[in-house]
């Protein structure tokens, strides 16, 4: 059949996939630590119906040759790591990260998940967990006795305890940081996980070595922008009527062809 | 027979191979840095015996839209957009220097920077890799500078400067990767006056409302193709009826 029908559905696929894309990413407009996906497009192959330069004749050739692209394909979606907005809290055990890094949380099955959702609370051992119950790594653990907790910027978590006004360090938080972000694996529950494209986790310090820093009492809120995600609903939808448009056109094309011989 | 019949079906034929062309362009309204195609149709005339009264059409691809397509802003570091003329050049899956407008880029985990579309971008001396970083930049000349890490607010260090071009554009063509490449098989000199907008995305250049206006053109002439077919089919059958003897 016509191949102008498969064209046209080719390019409904990919706005449908684009519109799945911007759905999720307002759906997640208030999720602390999400970062938004972009969906990628590229052309598919070209057909060579007619090659440029073929023989006419002996002795004349064609000017130019015919080549019909094939229609659009979706090859990735992309998360963008910018930051989101800090929103101070004033609750101890949440954290914002300023600038690069990831939180490391330790995930059920052994492997670290990253995350940049810094809301933690305690279990009833006193270890730092996020909100499924995965822990902080490296593993630090709150004494009972702990009356303050103060998280520098630098990562230290430091107590004070009762007839002690001294504040004691008891750990020190560290992020990780990649070459390549954007090839981490996102698997739902605010958390990544490492890929061979992300390429190999530095951990440090935080404030050392370019990576960000800890701030206690804040937390980083979903970097999607509203605004722009509602006008890229907007292109998709006038992209698809188009498409779609192109689709029904072929299709009265093939009808009349039908209804007249 | 008569040859009208074949006439008007090469020419509903070519429409429909048109009208293809025409959805490839409006399929990729969105995808960045696309350029759209143009199809046009010739006339082949038929030299035989007798006169030669008939001319069959022929759709082509004269060419390739390359005006500018509209700018995204986006801040990511690593969204580069071509400012007017050039192109961006990186390595096709054959290993020949290829060009680009999309300037998505991207990097794999072993540093290796991608144009959007997963070819290596190619730099000073062939494609570009970077250090772990933890703050890249690319300048409106293409130089990029990174913060490694490791070093604590480090200065910025030049790693590589992306090789941007500007052919004359009768010399590229789009291929079938959908690419553009030089006629002649050779590579180009970097061009210096080639400017990039770094944190910005061209988009496509399809212009939608002529692919629209153009998609119903294509339409009415098919009919009129059609329309044609059926006429030959109404004189063959009219002849038939004169001839009838009874």
């Amino acid at each position: 059949m016509s191949q102008a029908l498969w064209v046209g559905k080719t390019g409904l696929e990919a706005q449908h996939n684009r519109l799945s894309v911007i759905s999720n990413n307002l759906a997640n407009a208030s999720t602390n630590g999400f970062k938004r996906d972009r969906i990628l497009f590229e052309d598919l192959l070209y057909q060579n119906i007619r090659q440029a330069g073929g023989q006419t004749s002996q002795n004349t050739e064609l000017p130019s040759g015919f080549s019909l692209g094939t229609g659009v394909k979706t090859v990735a979606t992309q998360k963008l790591h910018e930051q989101g907005n800090v929103l101070q809290t004033q609750n101890k055990y949440d954290l914002a990260i300023q600038g690069y890094g990831f939180f490391q949380v330790l995930h059920p099955n052994g492997e670290i998940g990253y995350t940049r959702n810094g809301e933690f609370s305690i279990n009833g051992d006193g270890e730092v967990v996020n909100s499924s119950g995965y822990r902080l790594q490296p593993n630090i653990v709150i004494p009972p006795d702990a009356m303050t907790v103060s998280i520098g910027t630098d990562g230290t978590v430091a107590i004070t305890t009762p007839g002690d006004s001294a504040l004691t360090q008891i750990g020190q938080i560290q992020l990780a940081s990649f070459q390549n972000p954007t090839g981490l694996n996102p698997i739902g529950q605010n958390l990544l996980m490492e890929t061979a494209a992300s390429g190999a986790p530095q951990v440090g310090a935080p404030g050392q070595n370019g990576i960000g820093t800890v701030h206690q009492g804040a937390l980083e809120g979903s970097n999607v922008n509203v605004v722009e995600e509602l006008v890229n609903m907007i292109e998709t939808q006038r992209a698809y009527e188009m498409n779609s448009k192109a689709i029904a056109t072929m299709d009265q094309m093939l009808q009349y062809l039908n209804n007249n011989t | 027979m008569d040859r009208m019949l074949y006439i008007a079906m090469s020419g509903a034929k070519q429409n429909m191979l048109a009208q293809t062309a025409n959805n490839n362009n409006l399929a990729n309204v969105s995808t960045p840095g696309f350029r759209a195609d143009f199809a046009s149709f010739r006339s082949m005339p038929v030299f035989g015996n007798g006169h030669p009264t008939r001319a069959y059409a022929m759709v082509e691809r004269p060419g390739t839209d390359f005006n500018p397509g509209p700018l995204n802003t986006t801040a990511r570091p690593l969204d580069i957009a071509v400012d007017g003329e050039g192109f961006i050049a990186v390595q096709a899956g054959d290993g020949n220097e290829a060009y680009t407008r999309a300037g998505n880029l991207h990097l794999t985990g072993a540093g290796l920077l991608l144009s959007g579309s997963g070819q290596p971008v190619l730099g000073n001396g062939g494609p570009i890799s970077l250090p772990p970083a933890s703050k890249v930049d690319i300048a409106t000349d293409g130089t990029i500078s990174v913060v490694p890490f490791g070093q604590n607010g480090g200065q910025p260090q030049v790693v590589d400067r992306i090789k941007l071009v500007n052919p004359p554009l009768q010399d590229i063509y789009k291929a079938n990767d959908g690419l553009l490449k030089l006629k002649e098989g050779d590579t180009l000199p970097a061009n210096a006056n080639v400017k990039v907008v770094s944190g910005a995305v061209e988009m496509s250049n399809v212009n939608i409302a002529a692919s629209l206006v153009r998609m119903i053109d294509l339409a009415r002439q098919f009919e009129l193709h059609v329309k044609l077919m059926r006429t030959a089919d109404k004189q063959a059958d009219n002849l038939g009826q004169m001839m009838r003897l009874s």
